[in-house]
């Protein structure tokens, strides 16, 4: 159980002194509570309660971070099991597999496939962000060494599948300043491979021949001094994989076992042996439960629709509704001479009301308000979606002067916004539309 | 005659046939003869549910009367007659089956005789949904036969199942009357024994329906009296058989209504002389509730209408409270006093008025029913602004004695008159306050004189009444509170406690709110608990309110404390007013609400303040709560109570001034207690600002123990 | 050292709920532990599969699924072919023609096709409604009637009609009744309540607490989900112990990224890929989050999603 804030803030100088950058210590052991700054931002802080804080404020599970630049994600940092709980921190990324094994022609083609898909939805760039770079000793180690290069040419993150540390070490020496990580310590070559690692500062992925091994293996490199971990949950089957994705997390966040508490790689390129929408069930379960990086054999729209939408959908704080952008939505070729709807930008009525109206294939234009995220009552009721703020909308976005149509559909739901919006809106016709969305077909043909 | 020896007599002579029919039966076919009614397969339903023992042949039958028998013991107690009028109808269906003995077609149009099971099961599901809302046996010859197809229209008109035995079978005939299973009047036979069917119908529903195992007779009849919403009009003259069939009805929960100076037995036995009058007294006595499908007015009523605005050239008529005495009232009334759909206009109607007239209006619903009380009145009346404003081309706006009505002209001119309000708001209240609305009538006044007499007279002192209630409400003046989870679905663990003096955190869920949903919906989002079990009474911690708030939230939150906001605290979900916060400099709290922008002394601002404390977490020393609860005296009661709030913006403190004073001179002897609280106008961010101004005004903070 | 995990099985279960009858029958819920944690506790029945086919027939389907029922031309042929796919544990037929904004067709043509598609298979069947509250609980209620011994599904009971359809379906025809609720665990909770006051049976109530495709506001399914199976297995809330069916087609197939053709969305690539891929991947996530039954389209997506079971049972 994280501390709370009055705790906290009873240890706190209580000077109130500002230099950490909140105006008091009350608000700044609120923060340190939360998670959204650290303890030593406070000079004054005594030692002695620092250590109490910080052994008691350290989270269940470790945050990794990889890659650098705009490429550069946390990984982990996990605090709770469900996602109503708290909001998921860390977004599971995604990888494709190269292999060394591969001939050049099926290497470039891809490299080319993994950028081939790269596009925005509601606000987020979706893209695989990771590249699993795997070594296959019987194809040299030069051949290897080329493909990092290659791979390290695209704006990526690696991730180094290698279990010999010499390779690895010379991988290193070339891509080590992007933070890549390093995936192929095991029980007979973790020292070697630690020392790899740490000497290059990057992560390291740690494997087993099953849990028990795997914890070994982690507990190991810990008492060498290795925090900056992954574990691989492993290639022997599906079944076992999902073990040791769930039992280690749960067991790094219901029962405090730090040696359990890093983030995982899943490494379906191998689990789904070629069953490719087998590979994109996997790809949904491990999204769900609980995989970190998870890495493919490949990723095309077909996969990536589905599984960036899902994974929108997991992390977003289960308190803060969806948002969409504000603006015009012309639908069904709508141009601007279209009948105008309007209503909130909480994302789920946006895309019921849009799927909708796409249904009807009737044009028009769909105005999204700003309305704070808010569903269309619970906006109403706050103020936020009223006759003054859809009329004050209107005027900021020049509406009128982008669309000619004089005829706006309202939600039914708001009827009651019909006669003030007439008197604020001049000119144009209010129409009621019904309460709810599975209605507008009708609505909209007979309109 | 007592009415046990009545039915004692009824119940011997039908033996007696019953008897004779079985032993001339075996004597014709044997005991091995077959006897059984065609398609079911509870033969004979009856007397299987009532015993779990099925028969199959006259053997059977036989035996099955010597079981009988035993039902008929002779002692004047209510139970014995009960008995024999049960033993009177086991009696009437082994009549029944011998009729059907050797394939027999006994019954020939129009009349039914046994219904099949499947029959029961298509009937079976809009009675158990409410759409039959009961099923009505008539018995016998009405008076006339005009009489008697009224009554039976009646019923048909209000979609209740009709059957029918005896002379009122004729009488529908001889007036041509329609009847058949397709238009839910069922003409079962001439002989009184038919009846047997009916009773059929509603024991195999009991055991299709209801689950009740064959042999269950306590569970049988529990499940016909409380769900099988029939009951029995028979007609003079009554014999003794119908006597001790009707005690059979009543055993099984259904009245019986007779328009024969009789015997009367209060809600089982019923004489109503008047016969156009025996469908409303058999609805009240088997509590039967009609569904509203439609609202007869002659314009449109939708929601899409709720916020038209009627322009003044538009205007018909106007009825103004801010210039003259208008009130719309919900009046809670027995109900002997209250006639259903009862519709008054007292006054002059809309076609009398001048166009573009300003008038006095005042529209009382009066409303009674068995758990109706009269802390509903306010909920029903706080929906008439919506009801109203749904018809269209009228709009109303306020409430209480200061609302203002306009009605267009082209509304008047579809025929809107006074008495279409009258049928909106009894269909409105009559349709979703069915839980505990029985009946409905509404008087609608524009008497201009009787209007100034009734809203000073009447409603003015039942509005004071209710507002002192209000005030005089205590947590420990009341045995219950009430959880409120309406937010789960945005904040998955929160669970809100609702107190006379703590209203629901978003302010909109008062305690008489919590419970009037509670009542109308018992599965809804509000649900009683209780505080028999006090932990610590300081805090306000009992051990049944954590039971259900750890029930509410899924096991996500153990404990709660009503009063502190340090131990335990409350959670909140995110939808509230205002949220406090500790000012430790000052040893007191400042409260932010959602409309203020700025910063606090705390050094937080609202919106930073609602990410820390929202979301179901218990975040001690921080709670969000309603603006009308601050000027409670249970607010932070633990902590030491109000005298702990040191700085809230000035709109709030503008808003909530009056209240506060009134509760700190109560609590502390202060006077103007609001003036020693800082606001953004004298300090935003800084403690030792916001110390320096307490100093000054001595503000009781300052001199209490510490609060952490 | 070897990892040791703290057991995470529950006292409660969810119950089991069978439907269909004879060798076919399938066993719904029954787990005390959450989906797929079979290190926690032995799960008895594995998460079942299910077709779809509608009344529409071969029109009202996507070309890359008419392609594999190719030959059929009536439901019934389709509903035999259906049947004959790998992996498929019950057959769902989805009444949509009786829509009255829609096809608006006629309970008594709907009824027949029920019952000739009951004649012409024997594995447990599943019939959805049309959507509207008002036609369902007519068209429901007929189907309850018509399957009378079949032990089947009726999906589903809202709460504006449960009053009709679990009548008809729980207590005069003796089905099993679906409640469905919009993605809130609390009405699933006050449905369930509702229609056990009614008199159903609650080891015959399966639950549809709310669906969504991938992406569509399907973080209130998840949380639903987490929530009712936490509820009662860790509470042992018994108004929640219904096994979950999440009917995972007629969200999936509707939606963009499973219709936008590939003149449309050149950069998208096959359509048929996306189709399948968009249900595979919503019905992994429903699986993952807590239901005990999907129901697919496309038969590559059954098969894909079988297997998946079966890796992880």
């Amino acid at each position: 159980m994280a501390l709370k804030g009055l705790d906290i803030f009873k240890l706190s100088p209580k000077k109130n002194c500002k230099e950490c950058g909140s105006p008091t210590c009350m608000a700044f052991s609120m923060k340190v509570a939360q998670g959204a700054v650290s303890i030593d931002k406070c000079p004054y802080f005594s030692e002695d309660a620092k250590a109490s804080l910080n052994e008691a404020t350290a989270p269940p599970m470790k945050t990794i971070k990889v890659g650098t630049g705009d490429n550069e994600y946390s990984l982990g940092g996990e605090t709770v099991l469900f996602r109503h709980e708290k909001t998921f921190v860390s977004r599971t990324r995604y990888a494709v597999t190269v292999c060394s094994c591969m001939d050049d022609a099926a290497i470039d083609a891809k490299l080319a496939e993994i950028q081939s898909v790269d596009y925005e939805r509601i606000g987020e760039r979706m893209f695989t962000e990771m590249i699993y770079v795997n070594y296959a000793e019987a194809a040299g180690k030069d051949k290897y060494l080329d493909l990092v290069k290659k791979a390290a040419a695209v704006d990526r993150v690696l991730i180094l599948g290698c279990e010999d540390p010499d390779v690895a070490a010379e991988a290193l020496a070339l891509v080590k300043d992007k933070k890549p990580v390093l995936n192929g310590a095991n029980a007979s070559n973790y020292e070697a491979m630690n020392k790899v690692a740490t000497e290059a500062g990057v992560t390291l992925g740690v494997q087993g021949a099953d849990i028990d091994e795997l914890y070994d293996t982690l507990a190991a490199l810990e008492k060498l001094g290795n925090k900056n971990l992954i574990f691989d949950c492993g290639v022997n089957s599906v079944k076992e994989a999902y073990k040791i994705a769930v039992e280690f997390r749960k067991a790094a966040i219901k029962d405090s076992n730090r040696t359990c508490g890093y983030p995982s790689i899943v490494r379906l390129d191998r689990l789904s042996q070629g069953d490719k929408h087998l590979q994109a069930a996997l790809l949904s379960l491990f999204t769900m439960k609980y995989g970190s990086i998870i890495v493919l054999d490949q990723m095309t729209y077909a996969e990536a629709n589905p599984v960036y939408g899902l994974r929108q959908n997991l992390f977003t704080d289960p308190q803060k509704p969806m948002k969409v952008e504000p603006g015009i939505y012309p639908l069904n070729g709508a141009d601007e001479n279209s009948v105008c709807l309007t209503t909130v930008d909480f994302a789920l009525t946006y895309f019921l009301v849009s799927g909708e109206l796409e249904r009807s294939g009737v044009p028009c234009n769909l105005i999204i308000n700003d309305a704070g995220g808010l569903s269309v009552l619970t906006s109403w009721a706050a103020g936020k979606f009223s006759a003054g703020t859809i009329a004050k909308f209107f005027a900021e976005q020049d509406i009128e002067g982008k669309v000619k149509s004089r005829k706006l559909v309202i939600p039914g739901k708001v009827a009651v916004l019909k006669g003030e919006l007439e008197a604020k809106l001049p000119g144009w016709e209010i129409i009621i539309a019904p309460r709810e969305a599975v209605q507008l077909v009708k609505f909209m043909k007979e309109l | 005659m007592t009415l046990f020896d009545v039915i004692f007599k009824g119940n011997d002579a039908v033996y007696g046939l019953t008897e004779q029919a079985i032993d001339n039966a075996i004597a014709q076919y044997g005991e091995d003869k077959p006897v059984a009614f065609p398609d079911t397969a509870y033969s004979l339903p009856c007397y299987y549910a009532v015993t779990g023992t099925k028969v199959g042949n006259l053997g059977d039958l036989k035996t099955a009367l010597g079981v009988v028998k035993t039902l008929m013991t002779r002692n004047p107690r209510m139970n014995d007659a009960f008995m024999s009028g049960v033993a009177t109808a086991l009696c009437a269906e082994f009549i029944e089956v011998l009729k059907y003995i050797d394939g027999a077609a006994p019954y020939s149009e129009p009349c039914y005789g046994h219904l099949a099971d499947a029959v029961i099961r298509e009937l079976g599901v809009p009675l158990v949904t409410g759409d039959i809302p009961g099923v009505a046996v008539i018995l016998g010859a009405a008076p006339t036969a005009e009489e008697g197809v009224a009554l039976v229209k009646s019923y048909q008109a209000q979609g209740i199942l009709v059957t029918l035995v005896g002379g009122i079978i004729d009488q529908c005939e001889e007036l041509g009357y329609k009847t058949g299973a397709n238009v839910r009047v069922i003409p079962l036979g001439k002989d009184v024994t038919a009846v047997i069917h009916v009773v059929s119908v509603a024991i195999r529903a009991a055991l299709i329906f209801g689950n009740i195992t064959p042999g269950d007779a306590a569970g049988l009849m529990k499940y016909t009296m409380e769900r099988v919403p029939a009951f029995v009009n028979a007609f003079a003259p009554l014999d003794e058989v119908i006597v001790a069939a009707g005690a059979g009805a009543i055993a099984l929960g259904f009245p019986v209504i007779t328009n024969e100076e009789t015997f009367r037995v209060p809600k089982s036995l019923i004489v109503q002389k008047d016969v156009s009058k025996f469908n409303a007294t058999s609805l009240e006595a088997r509590d039967i509730k009609l569904k509203i499908t439609d609202i007869d007015i002659p314009v449109a009523f939708a929601s899409a209408f709720e916020g038209e605005i009627i322009r003044r050239g538009d205007m018909q008529v106007e009825f103004d409270g801010s210039r003259v005495d208008c009130f719309e009232l919900v009046h809670n009334k027995e109900l002997s006093e209250v006639e259903d759909h009862k519709i008054e206009v007292i006054g002059p109607d809309l076609d009398e008025f001048e166009v573009g007239s300003k008038h006095s209006i005042g529209y009382i619903v009066e409303v009674a029913g068995k758990s109706m009380q009269a802390d509903f009145e306010p909920v029903f009346e706080r929906k008439f602004h919506s009801y109203l404003n749904c018809i269209e081309g009228l709009m109303h706006t306020g409430q209480r004695d200061m609302i203002r009505i306009r009605v267009s002209k082209d509304t008047f001119n579809a025929g809107f008159r006074l008495k279409h309000i009258g049928e909106v708001l009894y269909a409105k209240v009559k349709s979703e306050f069915a839980a505990v609305v029985d009946k409905c009538q509404v008087k609608v006044i524009t008497d201009p004189e009787m209007c100034t007499k009734l809203r000073h007279e009447l409603a003015i002192p039942m509005f004071d009444k209710r507002d002192e209630r209000l005030t005089t409400l205590t947590d420990e003046g009341v045995d219950v509170y009430y959880s409120c989870i309406m937010c789960q679905a945005f904040s998955p663990s929160h669970v809100c406690v609702v107190t006379p003096e703590r209203l629901g955190l978003c302010g909109a869920v008062s305690w008489l709110d919590a419970k009037a949903t509670n009542e109308l919906d018992p599965q809804g989002p509000c649900q009683v608990i209780t505080k028999e079990k006090v932990i610590d009474e300081r805090i306000g911690e009992y051990e049944d309110v954590n039971e259900a708030v750890r029930k509410f939230s899924q096991g996500a939150l153990e404990d709660v404390s009503l009063y502190s906001i340090i131990e335990k605290p409350m959670t909140s979900c995110g939808c509230f007013e205002c949220i406090c916060g500790i000012e430790p400099l000052s040893n007191g709290v400042c409260i932010a609400n959602r409309e203020y922008a700025g910063m606090t002394p705390i050094g937080m601002t609202f919106s930073e303040l609602a990410s820390m404390t929202g979301g179901g977490v218990q975040t001690p020393g921080f709670m969000g709560h309603g603006k009308h609860f601050i000027s409670s005296k249970k607010f932070m009661k633990a902590e030491g109570g109000i005298a702990r709030i040191v700085w809230m913006p000035k709109d709030l403190k503008d808003q909530v001034a009056d209240r506060l004073n009134e509760s700190a001179k109560e609590l502390y002897g202060i006077d103007n207690f609001v003036d020693m609280i800082a606001d953004e106008t004298v300090v935003t961010e800084d403690p030792e600002a916001l110390l320096a101004f307490l100093t000054e005004k001595g503000h009781p903070a300052l001199e209490m123990e510490p609060m952490m | 050292m070897p990892f040791t995990a703290k057991s995470g099985k529950f006292n409660a279960k969810i119950n089991t709920v069978e439907v269909g009858t004879g060798d076919k029958a399938i066993k719904l819920g029954g787990e005390n532990v959450f989906p797929f944690y079979t290190f926690d506790d032995a799960i008895e029945n594995a998460p079942k599969v299910g077709i779809e086919i509608t009344d529409g027939g071969m029109e009202a389907e996507p070309d890359c699924v008419q392609k594999l029922y190719e030959g059929c031309t009536t439901v019934v042929d389709m509903a035999k072919k259906a049947v004959t796919f790998d992996g498929v544990d019950f057959l769902s037929i989805r009444l949509e023609g009786g829509d009255p904004n829609g096809k608006n067709k006629s309970t008594e043509e709907l009824i027949q096709i029920v019952r000739d598609v009951a004649d012409a298979v024997n594995v447990p069947l599943v019939v959805c409604g049309c959507k509207n509250v008002e036609k369902d609980a007519e068209l429901l209620d007929k189907a309850a009637a018509a399957l009378e011994g079949k032990n089947a599904v009726i999906l589903a009971a809202k709460e504006e009609n449960y009053k009709t359809i679990g009548a008809s379906a729980g207590l005069a025809y003796k089905q099993v009744v679906g409640a469905e609720s919009a993605v809130d665990i609390n009405l699933a909770k006050q449905l369930n309540v509702l229609l056990t006051q009614l008199g159903v049976d609650s080891k015959t109530i399966v639950m549809n607490a709310g669906t969504a495709a991938v992406g569509y506001g399907f973080d209130y399914v998840i949380s639903t989900l987490d929530r009712v199976k936490a509820a009662a297995l860790s509470q042992g809330d018994t108004t929640l112990q219904m096994p979950i069916i999440t009917p995972v087609a007629s969200e999936t197939w509707t939606v963009k990224e499973s219709t936008a053709t590939e003149e449309d969305m050149p950069a998208w690539g096959n359509l048929e890929e996306r189709g399948i891929d968009m249900e595979v991947e919503t019905a992994a996530a429903v699986l993952a989050a807590g239901s005990d039954a999907v129901i697919l389209k496309h038969p590559e997506s059954v098969r894909a999603i079988k297997t998946m079971i079966s890796e992880l049972i």
